[in-house]
């Protein structure tokens, strides 16, 4: 009896790590197939951005019949998170854990947070739309319960890819930071490529209670996805957690990062770039329909393309950067490709071609795919060990934000100039082009003022090759 | 590693290590109560179950 307890007693101690989600050891080099679980977590965050951005925009608007500024606003509401992502990067840097963990808790939060957000959100929907008896209820039920609910699937996004960002970079050495950077992106992709779908055959025929399922589905997808993403992937750092690193204000550890290695001008360089790639991308579409007389089905060919385009960029970029490229040299081959590609653009309009369209959206496709790999490899690169959350942090904030105002601005301009030209005044030989064609030349002009930022960078990122390692050392040691 | 005193059966865990794991699982069943009790306030507007 007492033989058979001490038995299993050794039993469970011998297994019982097993179960908890820790690695045991920081191994030096990350087999693929572990950074390809650890990626899945860029699965559920492309998954958020289709179904708010993409489905829940449609289904609000034609289904719900909540009227489109609101929904825009709605929408828009995730991004006042956005610069908050340095926040975060930061505070995961110098997180006090005595685990001797600093990514895997900010992650944690972050699923709960985009899981309550989807839990919500069609019940605040359907009270906001005015479903069954919602209709009576008092207007402001309904949209603050949806204001939270964008709210909080758009912090936990933030958090959930700042972070994982920063730990899928802590994992493993420089040399293959092209390779994880290449594979988030692709993983974004193809979360996003996967969800349109699904969610475009799943809400084909549409009742409250399937957006219900829907909806809510997601939320568990998420927890699952993102959970078996970070099993076991953070290695416990008993040194960190025996002597915490001394606590950085965050002002002065941006200072720090800021003030060496051209950072402010890599971030600038990101900026323009994304505003340049973006700006177009939800009037790809309506341009390919209205002016070259596209069907639906060819427009959304002309999104498939575009995506093929970023794809063959991001293999493209990563093949070049692991044989020795460097990252804004790469960066800058994108934006080179990215402003005559524009160029056809307005071509095509001109020439009424699809064809010309269809090879001018390859290539901003292929200038994005490069542009935005070399960036953030850049981004990477240039964070000193123990400042690689707030690193990215940054980058996501100002990628983030840039993309969201391009967009918006985009669309503004296309609007008040369509509006002009109903007047009389615009038009001309472009006929409805002419609505356009500003916004795909200020895309190119953006472009050509990102590699004019990007120029001195270049020169600096090349001289500190040299002193990096030493720097390097020296903040682990202090560690 | 096993002469930790601090050490708590049967995870191996110190006792601060196994508390801060515990107040993850508290935070989130916090968060789970907090969203399950707005969803149900929002189900209840729109189709009333309780009369």
């Amino acid at each position: 009896m007492f033989e058979y307890r001490k038995f299993a007693l050794n039993k469970l101690a011998g297994i019982g790590t097993r179960f908890l989600p820790f690695a045991d050891v920081a191994s030096d080099d990350v087999p693929l197939s572990r950074l390809l679980r650890l990626s899945l977590f860029q699965v559920t965050v492309g998954m958020a951005l289709v179904l708010m951005v993409g489905t829940l925009n449609r289904v609000m608007i034609v289904e719900l019949n909540v009227p489109a500024t609101l929904v825009a606003g709605m929408l828009a509401l995730p991004l006042v998170f956005a610069p908050l992502r340095a926040i975060i990067g930061h505070r995961s840097d110098n997180f006090v854990s005595a685990l001797g963990w600093r990514r895997v808790p900010f992650i944690y939060k972050g699923t709960m947070l985009q899981f309550g957000g989807f839990a919500i959100m069609p019940f605040a929907l359907l009270v906001l739309s005015g479903f069954g008896e919602a209709i009576d209820a008092p207007r402001w039920i309904g949209l603050t319960s949806a204001a939270l609910a964008f709210l909080l699937v758009g912090a936990g996004v933030h958090t959930v890819q700042t972070v994982g960002l920063a730990l899928a970079t802590d994992l493993v050495p420089e040399r293959d930071h092209p390779k994880v950077v290449g594979l988030m992106y692709v993983m974004l992709l193809l979360g996003m490529i996967v969800s349109a779908f699904a969610y475009g055959a799943l809400l084909e025929n549409y009742s409250p209670g399937r957006l219900i399922q829907v909806i809510q589905g997601s939320a568990v997808v998420t927890v699952v996805l993102n959970g078996f993403a970070l099993w076991k992937q953070e290695a416990r750092n008993r040194m960190r957690a025996m002597a915490p690193p001394k606590q950085i204000a965050f002002g002065e550890a941006w200072q720090k990062l800021t003030e060496s290695r051209g950072m402010i001008t890599l971030l600038a360089v990101i900026a323009l770039g994304t505003a340049g790639f973006g700006m177009a991308d939800v009037l790809l579409e309506p341009f390919g329909g209205q002016v070259l007389g596209m069907t639906v089905a060819e427009t959304t060919r002309l999104t498939v393309v575009l995506a093929g385009g970023s794809l063959l960029g991001f293999g493209y970029a990563s093949g070049w950067l692991a044989q020795g490229a460097r990252p804004m040299d790469v960066a800058s081959i994108g934006a080179l490709i990215g402003i005559p590609a524009f160029g056809l653009i307005i071509f095509s309009a001109i020439h009424v071609s699809t064809l010309l369209l269809m090879v001018a959206t390859f290539g901003t496709g292929l200038g994005a795919g490069l542009f935005s790999h070399g960036t953030l490899t850049a981004t990477m690169r240039a964070a000193p060990r123990a400042q690689i959350g707030l690193a990215l942090g940054a980058w996501g904030a100002v990628q983030t934000t840039s993309a969201g105002v391009a967009i918006a601005m985009g669309g503004v301009i296309r609007d008040m100039i369509a509006q002009d030209m109903s007047g009389g005044t615009f038009g001309g030989v472009l006929g409805p082009a002419a609505a356009y064609v500003p916004v795909f030349g200020l895309q190119a002009a953006l472009l050509a003022l990102a590699l004019l930022v990007a120029l001195p960078l270049r020169k600096i990122v090349l001289g500190k090759r040299e002193t990096e390692t030493g720097l390097d050392r020296k903040i682990d040691l202090s560690i | 590693m096993s002469d930790d005193p601090n050490k708590v059966w049967p995870t191996g865990l110190t006792l601060k290590e196994a508390e801060e794991v515990h107040s993850y699982l508290i935070d989130g069943t916090r968060v789970f109560g907090v969203i399950a009790l707005i969803a149900h306030l929002l189900v209840a507007v729109s189709t009333p179950w309780l009369g």
